[in-house]
């Protein structure tokens, strides 16, 4: 089976999940900007200790954290080495041919590696802690200056509702799928990349027919629970902003001051 | 004071044809043809009919998703037709389809149930009460807080029928919904809806291809290529063999078995279930 567990909501009633949704994802973006704008070593400290500290307060397991690194695993590995190249800075430790690994490489490339990471761990944690539905609605309420431009933002919430939704129940019909092709002696782990490519066309047919055929019976049920019945629709979950987001706020902008004076080497520690 | 018996009819269908056509209004495929039938406020009623019958398409023309060629179709009184009405209509009128998957759009039960009525603009309060009450009606209060995915079929079915209920209709329709269920999951389908029928008196129409659910039914309608070939009681409709011939069905066994044995000359009732054969065959002589 494939690990769906990537984006997944985790139930719990901990502080970090009481938290207005909107709130949860400007922190979530100021977080990721932040992680992206560090490229010192030293600074990554406080954002492992601060990732630490709210996946405990959130009492998601730290495992399921880390496991969710390994979605993305893959990208980051070949991102590091693609870096470690590309950077010919340095004093130079190995080369041969045209190719070298110098100092300025390793350290791109661990950065990257690092930054990569944290994101990951940064919006899983949110997805963690956040409901679809909150998550949805955040958004839909935060686009609201597009809403008076004549952007339909409640049916863009709803189609990123369902999108969250389908996502495990597509993956898993990929597994169904390549199973049966694999029981009558389809291959998909070898061979060239065209080979490969055209083992998934068998795979990526019936997944097609299978999303529309279920983007029909879809649409029949939101239809036939009144999809658009009313401009008045009312939300069974009013998010409110309480004190619980403002000491959020407060405490990941202090954080985020402390990162980057770290990086920024304010107090002439390095 | 003497009082009239007036029969509530909740549900009537006037001489009803539908076809579907491409867009470029070419004849694709016959819907129903001439169809009428009434159905009677807290009546359970089954819909039988074979792959391509027409069951659906009746379904959606008694939801206003399409409307008929020629003929009527009134729900409440209100004709389908009237677009001011139609989530009247829509409303009262619950639907519950065959893949449980693909009726849900939220991914925590208790968003899912606030759908409907949110859509209709209930407020917030209400909808709680609401999300409460259709759980309980399912046996599903455990799982409020949690994602459907990991349910079996048929508590994932029960949470569709809840997702409808929220919204109160007055009729529920269950198009194949017990199709792609275990016995298991179809058991625990079927009970949902009979008890829904029994002690809230709502009304129900089961379609489907097997004849044993039809068995607990007040009325049972047979479809056949897009034409109503028949209706009765369950036991009407289950001893007529020329009629189960011809909308292609197949007899439970216990019915068909004592429809052998009486044709054989033995002096046993007609059975629609196990228990009523065995019962039969045990006070023959
Ligand atoms: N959207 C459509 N476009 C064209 N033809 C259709 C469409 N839906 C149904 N039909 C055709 O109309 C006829 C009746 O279909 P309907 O879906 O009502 O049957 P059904 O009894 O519900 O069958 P099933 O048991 O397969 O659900 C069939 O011949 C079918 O091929
Ligand atoms: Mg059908």
């Amino acid at each position: 089976m494939r690990d769906v567990s990537f984006g997944q909501y985790y139930p719990s009633n901990s502080v970090v999940h009481r938290l207005d949704a909107r709130a949860k994802l400007l922190l979530t973006i100021a977080f990721i900007v932040m992680v992206f704008l560090v490229d010192n070593l030293l600074a990554y400290i406080p954002v492992v200790v601060f990732i630490l500290l709210v996946t405990l307060v959130s009492r998601v397991p730290v495992l399921k954290v880390l496991k969710s690194i390994k979605a993305i695993i893959f990208i980051v590995v070949l991102m590091s080495i693609i870096n470690l190249f590309a950077n010919a800075e340095g004093e130079v430790y190995w080369s041969w041919w045209r190719l070298s690994i110098t100092s300025g490489g390793v350290l791109t490339a661990i950065n990257l590696a690092l930054r990569l990471i944290f994101l990951v761990m940064g919006s899983s944690l949110l997805t963690y802690t956040t409901t679809p539905m909150e998550l949805t609605d955040g958004m839909e309420s935060l686009m609201y200056p597009l809403k008076l431009i004549k952007v339909p933002t409640h049916d863009i919430a709803i189609i990123m509702s369902i999108a969250l939704r389908f996502i495990p129940i597509l993956m898993e019909e990929v597994d169904k799928i390549m199973m049966a092709q694999k029981a009558r002696g389809a291959c998909f782990d070898r061979g060239g990349v065209f080979k490969r490519a055209k083992a998934l066309l068998p795979v990526l047919i019936p997944l097609f027919v299978s999303a529309f055929r279920r983007a029909d019976e879809l649409a029949l049920a939101l239809d036939a629970r009144c999809y658009n019945a009313t401009p008045n629709r009312t939300k069974y979950k009013q998010a409110k902003l309480g004190w619980g987001d403002l000491v959020a706020t407060l405490i990941t902008g202090v954080f985020i001051t402390l990162v980057v004076a770290i990086n920024n080497n304010f107090w002439g520690l390095y | 004071m003497e009082q009239i018996a007036q029969k509530d009819i909740v549900i009537s269908i006037d001489n009803v044809s539908y076809d579907y056509r491409s867009n470029s209004d070419e004849f694709v495929a016959r819907g129903v043809k001439g169809v009428s039938l009434s159905i009677e406020r807290g009546d359970f009623c089954v819909l039988l009919g074979r792959n391509g019958s027409g069951k659906s398409t009746l379904a959606k023309l008694l939801n206003g998703f399409i409307v008929p060629d020629s003929g009527t179709v009134l729900v409440n009184g209100i004709d389908t037709k009237n677009d001011d009405r139609i989530y009247d209509i829509r409303s009262k009128v619950g639907m519950v389809f065959q893949n449980p998957d693909n009726q849900m759009v939220a991914s925590i039960i208790e968003d899912d149930l606030a759908f409907g009525p949110e859509n209709l603009g209930v407020p917030r309060e209400e909808i709680e009460e609401r999300i409460t009450w259709a759980l309980e009606t399912v046996n599903m209060s455990e799982h409020r807080k949690r994602s459907p995915n990991k349910l079996s079929g048929g508590q994932k079915q029960r949470i569709a029928i809840a997702s409808v209920l929220s919204m109160l209709p007055e009729i529920l329709i269950l198009d194949e919904s017990t199709a792609m269920l275990d016995p298991k999951g179809r058991a625990e389908v079927m009970e949902t809806a009979m008890r829904l029928n029994k002690d809230k008196g709502m009304t129900v129409i089961l379609i489907t291809h097997y004849m044993d659910e039809a068995v607990g039914a007040d009325k049972v309608f047979v479809l056949s290529e897009g034409e109503l070939i028949g209706q009765g009681t369950p036991r009407e409709i289950f001893r007529d063999r020329e009629l189960i011939k011809r909308a292609y069905l197949e007899l439970p066994i216990a019915s068909s078995i004592s429809l052998e044995l009486i044709e054989k000359g033995y002096d046993i009732p007609f059975a629609l279930t196990d228990e009523e054969l065995v019962e039969g065959i045990c006070k023959l002589k």
